[in-house]
């Protein structure tokens, strides 16, 4: 019995041992094959006025009309980030997840971390869509806060708001007037503000044509991306608080000055490798 | 030696609490406020209704100085006191001293929803740094000693649970313990709490598409939602937001000069949020006067008329009160019957009535 026991125990250490020697083996071989191809990227937001970061609060601006102001908060999502290879493909990201809510307010918001695997390589630009494209923007498909109260009423459209860009200006009179600079779907009215004829998308593709980054094999890349606020007033279209007052959300050709002004409201800053 | 054992082991109920779900309707949120160290269970939300009608949470029992939950927070008004209170003249609620509370009530429905702060202020938080201050259970605590409140004393509290007869039996079943702690009585009063949903109003019958809404309340809901009507919809929601409020703070203009110890500003020490309250929900809200944070306002006509002419303005005002410079949003006595039809919609009359939530029939030494 005594034998017996003692050869099966030494046949369980060889096989044992056996088994650690291929899986060692194995792992080596698998750490050649490892070697990272892809790289992530990261977003991360920041808010500037006239190139320095926003002071909220203060009424310290002054806008392309002439019009003192403070901003209180920004609100807003970009969807469909894609970016443009040297090798000319193009990579939609995180295309299941591919809606990021910012909020001034909310710290954690302002990091994008993409999910996906990124090949390296030498990416030639980047874009987005600022707010929601049609095919996506539905009403309820955020239920949980902050995004859900991002809603835009459904007599106005539906889905949710693009931008929330609330703050007060200095208005004629010299009072502290609120303004609530709000995008989201457009309305064409037959009669106001009982019979709406149609709807208008308002969300816009911003492009940085020279913004030429690289995704390192292992690495995260991180770009900063800059809203400056200042532009949301001034190019191409002057924006004066006075003429069109503290809201917008139904007044389809002010958005339409607003998203034509949209265009240079973003730049990219700097990157940086971790 | 061993078979003894067994059998003393076999006599020993197990600690095996039935998970309670929370069913999420249609459109509201499915991240709930449920602290990690409280999970819902069947015993616990049984074990606390019981605590919440049960008068002798005073800790005592003289007929004179009794008082639960209950006592304030009555069902058939959504848990408020109502301006109807027999107790509280004009819905203004005091201790059991008589000390009047320094605020109005918050309604005390779809608390499982408020993840940014409870009380007019927001003082409990999940992430406050004072663990003591984070969530219903500590509220709970916090009425038990106020002044007042039931200005109690929580040993004296649990001392006296711990006699009565079948309770020590129920604090087993739901925390494992016949042994009452101020802790697991302000748990379960806690997440009896949060139970108390309604979601079954008219409104949200019409957000499934089970009735129409009347032409009135369909302009009520027009003038809800919209910035040149009343512009209700930011801070109080909506169809995206059938919550019907925010849970966020704001100063919405009802003062010049704020002189509050209990506003927003007194727990973030920000300047902005002087004269900052609570958006209340409005859902059941015809039921829930009086209104505002001071309960200057006793009925929603004398608040639509706030809202229409009567708002002020000073350096804290919310942007959102982008109509202040007009004194509010001007609304026609036909735009305020209509909007106050709409608001009628969000009142949900099987809540009030819902024997779950209601007082037991007979309390555990009955």
């Amino acid at each position: 019995m005594d034998k017996l026991f003692r050869q099966r125990i030494q046949l369980l250490f060889f096989i044992a041992f056996t088994w650690c020697i291929i899986s060692f083996s194995g792992c080596d071989s698998k750490t050649d094959n490892a070697e990272p191809t892809t790289g992530k990227l990261t977003l991360h937001f920041s808010h500037k006025i006239d190139s320095e970061s926003i002071v909220f609060d203060d009424m310290r601006y002054v806008n392309a009309a002439g019009n003192h102001y403070l901003v209180n908060e920004i609100q807003y999502f970009i969807s469909d980030v894609t970016l443009f290879h040297s090798n000319g493909t193009s990579l939609l990201l995180d295309q299941w997840e591919d809606i990021h809510y910012v909020d001034t307010d909310l710290p954690e918001t302002q990091n994008y971390i993409f999910k996906d695997d990124i090949p390296q390589g030498i990416y030639d630009s980047i874009s987005f869509t600022f707010g929601i494209s049609e095919e996506k923007n539905h009403s309820l498909m955020f239920v949980n806060p902050p995004e859900s109260f991002m809603f835009w009423p459904e007599n106005l459209g539906g889905g949710y708001h693009y931008l929330k860009l609330n703050g007060k200006w200095l208005n004629e009179l010299n009072q502290e007037a609120p303004f609530n600079f709000h995008l989201g779907i457009g309305q064409i009215y037959h009669s106001y503000p009982d019979s709406i004829t149609s709807y208008v998308q308002n969300y816009f593709t911003v492009h940085f044509p020279v913004s030429a980054f690289g995704v390192k094999a292992g690495e995260t890349q991180t770009l900063e991306l800059v809203m400056n606020v200042e532009n949301w007033f001034q190019s191409p279209n002057i924006y004066n608080h006075d003429t069109y007052g503290g809201d917008i959300m139904q007044k389809q050709e002010v958005m339409a000055l607003a998203v034509e002004n949209g265009w240079n409201v973003f730049s990219i800053e700097f990157m940086t490798y971790k | 030696m061993w078979t003894t054992s067994c059998t003393n082991k076999s006599t020993v109920t197990p600690y095996d609490p039935t998970p309670y779900e929370i069913e999420i309707p249609f459109g509201f949120p499915t991240k709930l406020n449920i602290p990690a160290d409280n999970p819902m269970t069947v015993e616990g939300v049984e074990l606390g209704r019981y605590l919440f009608y049960d008068r002798r949470f005073s800790g005592r029992t003289h007929p004179d100085s009794l008082m639960s939950c209950a006592t304030c927070h009555r069902q058939e008004r959504s848990f408020e006191a109502g301006v109807d209170h027999p107790g509280f003249p004009g819905g203004f609620p005091h201790g059991i001293t008589g000390i009047p509370t320094p605020h109005a009530m918050l309604p005390m429905i779809n608390l499982v929803w408020n993840t940014t702060g409870y009380g007019w202020n927001g003082l409990l938080y999940p992430t406050n740094p004072n663990p003591d201050a984070r969530n219903i259970e500590d509220f709970v605590r916090m009425a038990a000693l106020a002044p007042h409140e039931v200005n109690g004393d929580t040993t004296r509290i649990k001392n006296l649970f711990q006699t009565i007869p079948g309770y020590p039996e129920l604090f087993e079943k739901a925390f494992g313990s016949k042994t009452i702690t101020f802790t697991n009585i302000g748990k379960a009063i806690a997440q009896f709490a949060r139970t108390l949903i309604s979601a079954n109003s008219k409104f949200d019958q019409y957000m499934n598409g089970e009735v129409q809404l009347s032409q009135s309340e369909l302009n009520g809901y027009m003038l809800f939602t919209t910035e040149d009507g009343g512009d209700c919809f930011h801070c109080h929601g909506g169809f995206g937001n059938p919550l019907f409020t925010t849970h966020l703070f704001y100063n919405n203009g009802k003062d010049t000069v704020f002189n509050d110890a209990r506003d927003r500003f007194a727990i973030t020490g920000d300047p902005m949020d002087h004269g900052a309250y609570k958006a209340t929900t409005l859902r059941n809200i015809e039921l829930t006067g009086p209104y505002m944070h001071d309960g200057r306002f006793a009925t929603i006509e004398e608040v639509i008329d706030f809202y229409s002419t009567g708002v002020l303005s000073s350096p804290s005002i919310s942007p959102l009160m982008h109509h202040v410079n007009n004194g509010g949003v001007r609304l026609t006595p036909q735009e305020k019957a209509d909007l106050f039809s709409f608001i009628h919609t969000l009142q949900d009359d099987d809540f009030m009535t819902n024997p779950k939530f209601g007082k037991p029939d007979k309390f555990p030494d009955e």
